[in-house]
């Protein structure tokens, strides 16, 4: 009841958080389901059925992760309710408590959603060409299809939980955000870059042909060896953890020497944000480096592409995408006082708007160079 | 065409009203403010004094009534004249710091400098004078957050001071501060607008601090209710003390 009262109150943004997270729910309860029918109608499948499972777990990791960022973003977006909450007597426990139980809500209705869907389709409803996937003729244990579809609400509601730090689920706290990074976040991710390469290389060597392909790889992308797939997951990783930093070097890159007051305000607010939007940002680098170079990969190799992969890219995708979205909402309005501010000195919204630009581009171009250099590992390993 | 606004007031209002939504917070203020002068606007929370800074310091736009700055209208300008206007010829000071959290002091000092088309050294030489001046000068190389909020006040204080504006409003620049920094700061705030001839608009919910002023209009509920009264100018005299401590050059 509370959060229909609380929906009443939703505006466009919400809504479409509310949306995104049933619908991405929903989405991922298909897959699990259909690891189930499948189950179902061969009883003695071998390896296949814990791979079918595996299969459903990125897109469970991309919808905790988009619910997770976007709850994140719910106090710096939502004051008036974190302020309203805590004088009707909510601690700040209970008011991430309530943060997750909303995501986890979205996520039953998606998920129950698609289980009412799977039951009316395996009604005869659908054609021979589905049976298989629904488990059709097969009875369907009723806690089968409850426990793999409060997995979706469980991970997502928990996720959600852990995202809200304790200072922030309080009327009037300013999470101060600390800039620069310890030497072991830089020093780690450069690390993992090194070795990655370094094991890359030695895939890549003129006798590596002799080694083997011992490696299968997923999505119809053929086989590949040991050393090229761990040395690709490492510098993935390391690159994708040193997004942030990387960030925050552009940003001081920005505002070196003497700068205009357009060169200083873009610089010192990348460098100042890079702690926040570094994450967000590399898991989408990360995603979309890996999603073009399976679709670069299908368009090459004839008959490799697959239907299933594709969707659960689309899914990863957009969760991906909108992870970034909540995220840049959260520190456009946690910076509404300082752009005020500006703008009573006289600063001209153009400049503001600049400084945006200016800061877009620099991050357009580092994340350009990390993701490149992701997917050309990739495609090297692929080879 | 109304009369045009007498010679000696830089500002000048007339017939001001402003609602934020429909709550009335200005019903019908007329008020002159004289060249060089020291003007506090007092009255309890509530009563509409950051409304008229806001609508004489060309940051609201009024619903009804005019503006007049220097003999030419403000309520008729858009939104970037008013800018300009704002960059070039007014300073403020709100009762929060607002400072920007990724700049260091002195580049906050320096910051209004830059956008009006200074010198990168001469902005941020004279941000550094200020900050000394203001007893921030071992704060110049910090981020705000890393400072107290007295010293962000004082930032803000040399922010609104650095580019020499004609006009400086000063919204409850006080109400962070402690008994001591507050009259430190507006002994500051004043000194500097008498020696440099500036004409400072003060706000301030704190009756006993209309002594730094020449002359002080009370305000309730949205409307004047006292005539300005002069303020004796030898009562006090906060100006002539600190006077000779801001010795900055007028640019």
């Amino acid at each position: 009841m509370f959060y229909l009262r609380l929906a009443r109150g939703y505006r466009v943004s919400d809504l479409g958080r509310w949306l995104l997270t049933t619908l991405a729910a929903g989405l991922v309860a298909a897959f699990l389901l259909r690891s189930l029918g499948r189950a179902m109608s061969d009883p003695h499948g071998g390896a296949d059925p814990l791979v079918r499972l595996l299969w459903c777990l990125p897109p469970l990791v991309a919808v905790a992760w988009f619910a997770a960022v976007a709850a994140r973003s719910v106090p710096a977006r939502r004051p008036a309710r974190i302020a309203g909450l805590t004088a009707a007597g909510a601690g700040s426990g209970r008011i991430r408590a309530l943060i997750a139980g909303e995501v986890a809500l979205a996520c039953t209705l998606g998920s129950v959603l698609t289980l009412l869907l799977f039951l009316v389709l395996r009604n005869d409803i659908a054609g021979p060409s589905l049976a298989p996937d629904l488990g059709m003729g097969v009875p369907l244990p009723a806690a089968a299809p409850v426990t793999l579809l409060a997995l979706v609400p469980l991970t997502s509601g928990i996720a959600a939980a852990c995202a809200v730090p304790h200072p922030a689920a309080m009327p009037g706290a300013r999470v101060h955000d600390r800039t620069g990074f310890a030497a072991w976040r830089i020093a780690l991710p450069v690390g993992l870059v090194v070795i990655g390469a370094a094991l890359e290389l030695i895939a890549l060597r003129p006798g590596a042909a002799e080694d083997g392909r011992p490696i299968h790889l997923p999505a119809g992308l053929g086989s590949t060896s040991t050393a090229a797939l761990g040395g690709w997951a490492a510098s993935a990783l390391g690159l994708a953890l040193l997004t942030g930093p990387l960030l925050g070097w552009t940003g001081r890159l920005l505002a070196l020497g003497r700068p205009t007051p357009l060169r200083l305000l873009a610089g010192r607010g990348l460098t100042a944000q890079a702690r926040r939007l570094g994450p967000p940002l590399a898991v989408l680098t990360l995603v979309l480096a890996v999603v073009l170079t399976t679709i670069r990969y299908w368009i090459g190799t004839p008959d490799s592409a697959d239907a299933l992969p594709a969707v659960e890219a689309c899914l990863v995708l957009g969760c991906a995408a909108a992870a970034v979205v909540a995220r840049l909402a959260e520190v456009r309005t946690d910076r509404r006082a300082v752009t005020g501010a500006l703008l009573r000195l006289g600063t001209s919204p153009r400049l503001l708007v600049g400084a945006v630009a200016l800061r877009t581009l620099a991050v357009g171009t580092t994340l350009l160079l990390t993701g490149g250099a992701t997917a050309a590992l990739a495609a090297a390993g692929l080879r | 065409m109304p009369a045009a606004p007498p010679d000696n007031d830089v500002l000048w209002a007339r017939g001001i009203v402003k609602s934020h939504d429909g709550t009335p917070a200005l019903r019908g203020i007329s008020i002159g403010v004289r060249e060089g002068e020291v003007l506090a606007v007092t009255g309890p929370r509530g009563s509409g004094k950051s409304t008229l800074l806001g609508c004489l310091s060309a940051q609201l736009p009024v619903d009804e009534g005019e503006v007049w700055f220097n003999s030419a209208p403000v309520h008729t300008l858009g939104r970037t004249g008013r800018e300009r206007l704002r960059r070039d010829r007014f300073g403020f000071v709100g009762s929060e710091p607002h400072l920007v959290p990724e700049l260091t002091a002195r580049e906050n000092v320096a910051l209004p400098l830059l956008l009006a088309g200074a010198g990168h050294k001469a902005a941020y030489t004279a941000a550094g004078e200020w900050l000394e001046r203001l007893d921030v000068g071992d704060a110049a190389r910090h981020r705000p957050d890393r400072l107290v909020q007295s010293q962000r006040q004082r930032i803000a204080v040399a922010r609104a001071l650095a580019p020499l504006p004609p006009v400086v409003f000063a919204d409850d620049p006080t109400a962070p501060l402690h008994r001591e920094a507050a009259d430190q700061v507006l002994r500051i705030l004043t000194s500097a607008a008498r020696s440099h001839q500036l004409t400072l608009v003060l706000a301030t919910h704190d009756p006993e601090l209309v002594r730094f002023a020449d002359r002080a209009v009370a305000l309730v509920d949205g409307r004047l209710t006292a005539p300005a009264a002069p303020v004796p100018r030898g009562a006090a005299a906060p100006g002539t003390a600190g006077a000779s401590a801001v010795t900055a050059t007028r640019r």
